[in-house]
């Protein structure tokens, strides 16, 4: 009785293990030998349950909880060949407007536009279109495609405007950046300063040749900080401003939203999140139903059993005390 | 070093997004701009006609050069082409007084948020993208052009369509 439930604890352990990697899909956890040999295990204390059943140990009940015992064996299989085999997951940075191919799942990834508010409010979206024309929102939670899952990830973005001394509008160019003419950056980079991994990105304003190179600090980054900052609830960069031969002209801190001047350049850089695709190896669907069908329908055959058989058995016990 | 301004990373092409030649018979994306006129200008709106679209900017070398051929094949092919530049970034009284100091009299649309050169990839300025009847990209190009260049760039564009079998 006692091995009954605790295969059954362990079977269920397993998939819910398994099923995290389609409802929590940012845990790099999937991918760790620690997370496979947690399954392993698993596996192990089935098999071991079973095999005592196979001896005759468990009687009817046991032989039909094989049932579940083999659905969650599929869960599990699923959840290391995904886990351990599938590849790490990967993240598809794209600029705002602009289409990705996707050739991995036959698909390409439509970046929505976004404006200055829209990177503030973080909510941009991003469509999958499909070589057969279907087209698939995807967002914040997993969406399993094929044997991937597809999510959003928020990114660190800038919606960069500046201006000239007479407040002429200047064009933003990313010399650095397939995004060239960008006014939107997407920090794909990160610089170590001190205990923070921080973001950056560089842009130019070409008509004045001026070059700045942006340092992303959210306000938990902020409020690290020793100086005194007025408002610290909202990300802001650090601009440093150089000529175009590289000569240093300035630096200066830039709050989300305010407009600062900076090496003859009014700058506005609006802060938010701008997602990336990620495409994360998930268990294919069919075998995560499969396996629960079979886990859930093997615990109630073997619970009617269990009840057909519990007054035999009392009256059994009551025979022998005799 | 002019070049350096007007270009981005050393192999653009190489890169994530690919530049303008990978949108070759994609929607044609539109995004409504003023013009230096004041009106309001869109690729939508010429649906129907072929469409050169020139993305440049004042301060760029090559599209100050570019210009007059831009303007010579404008004059060339009015009627047949409808030639829209599409100034990247700046403010329209820069785009207007340049216009007007090089004798440009082709509409410019005046894309302050760099919608267009954001969606058309460009790696560089001028980037030029020929759009068909259709409102599909029939190709896109990178870099400064002569008159003869854009006259091959539009004519498959301009080409008749392929005649129906006739039916009897």
């Amino acid at each position: 009785m006692n091995s009954r439930i605790a295969a059954l604890a362990v079977g269920a352990i397993a998939i819910g293990l398994v099923l995290a990697q389609d409802f929590a899909p940012r845990t790099p956890l999937y991918h760790t030998w620690q997370y496979a040999l947690a399954l392993a295990i698993a596996f192990a204390v089935l098999l071991a349950y079973a095999n005592g059943v196979r001896r005759g140990d468990d009687g009817v009940v046991g032989k039909r909880l094989l049932v579940a015992l083999a659905g969650a064996g599929v869960v599990i299989g699923a959840g290391l060949a995904a886990g351990l085999l599938g590849p790490d997951t990967a993240s598809v940075v794209g600029t705002p407007g602009t289409v990705a191919p996707i050739p991995a799942l036959g698909a390409a990834a439509f970046f929505a536009p976004a404006d200055a508010a829209a990177v503030a409010r973080g909510d941009a979206a991003v469509t999958l279109r499909r070589r057969d024309g279907a087209a698939l929102e995807v967002g914040a939670r997993g969406r399993p495609l094929g044997e991937s899952l597809l999510y959003l990830e928020p990114r660190p973005a800038a919606y960069l405007e500046a201006w000239d001394e007479r407040g002429a509008h200047l064009t933003i160019t990313q010399p650095t950046s397939a995004s060239f003419l960008s006014p939107v950056l997407l920090f794909r980079q990160q610089q170590r300063i001190g205990e923070f991994d921080v973001p950056y990105d560089t842009f130019a304003t070409p008509a004045l040749h001026r070059v700045f190179r942006a340092l992303y600090f959210t306000p938990r980054d902020l409020a690290a900080f020793p100086r005194a900052i007025d408002d610290k609830t909202h990300p802001a960069v650090i601009l440093y401003a150089a000529d175009d031969r590289g000569a240093q002209l300035g630096i200066t801190f830039a709050p989300s939203g305010k407009d600062v001047t900076i090496a003859g350049v009014r700058v506005r850089a609006t802060l938010g999140t701008y997602p990336a695709l990620a495409i994360a190896a998930a268990p294919p669907a069919w075998a995560l139903v499969a396996g629960v069908a079979l886990f859930v329908a093997g615990i109630g055959w073997s619970a009617a059993a269990s009840r057909r058989l519990s007054p035999r058995n009392r009256r059994r016990a009551v025979v022998h005390a005799d | 070093m002019l070049l350096a301004g007007c270009y981005s990373a050393p192999d653009p092409k190489s890169a994530a997004g690919g530049g303008p030649s990978t949108l070759a018979g994609a929607p044609a994306q539109s995004f409504d701009v003023r013009r230096t006129d004041g009106r309001v200008d869109s690729l939508a709106a010429h649906r129907g006609e072929v469409v050169l679209m020139n993305l440049w900017a004042t301060w760029c070398p090559p599209c100050r050069e570019e210009m007059p051929a831009l303007q010579a094949f404008a004059r060339a092919y009015a009627g047949r082409v409808v030639v829209l530049g599409v100034d990247q970034g700046e403010a329209s009284s820069v785009a207007a007084a340049f216009a007007s100091e090089r004798g440009v009299t082709f509409p410019i649309l005046v894309d302050e948020s760099q919608q267009y050169g954001r969606t058309y990839q460009g790696v560089g300025l001028p980037t030029t993208v020929i759009v068909g009847r259709d409102g599909r990209v029939v190709r896109g190009i990178d870099g400064a052009m002569t008159l003869e260049q854009m006259r091959v760039a539009v004519a498959p564009a301009l080409a008749p369509l392929a005649p129906r079998r006739a039916s009897r």
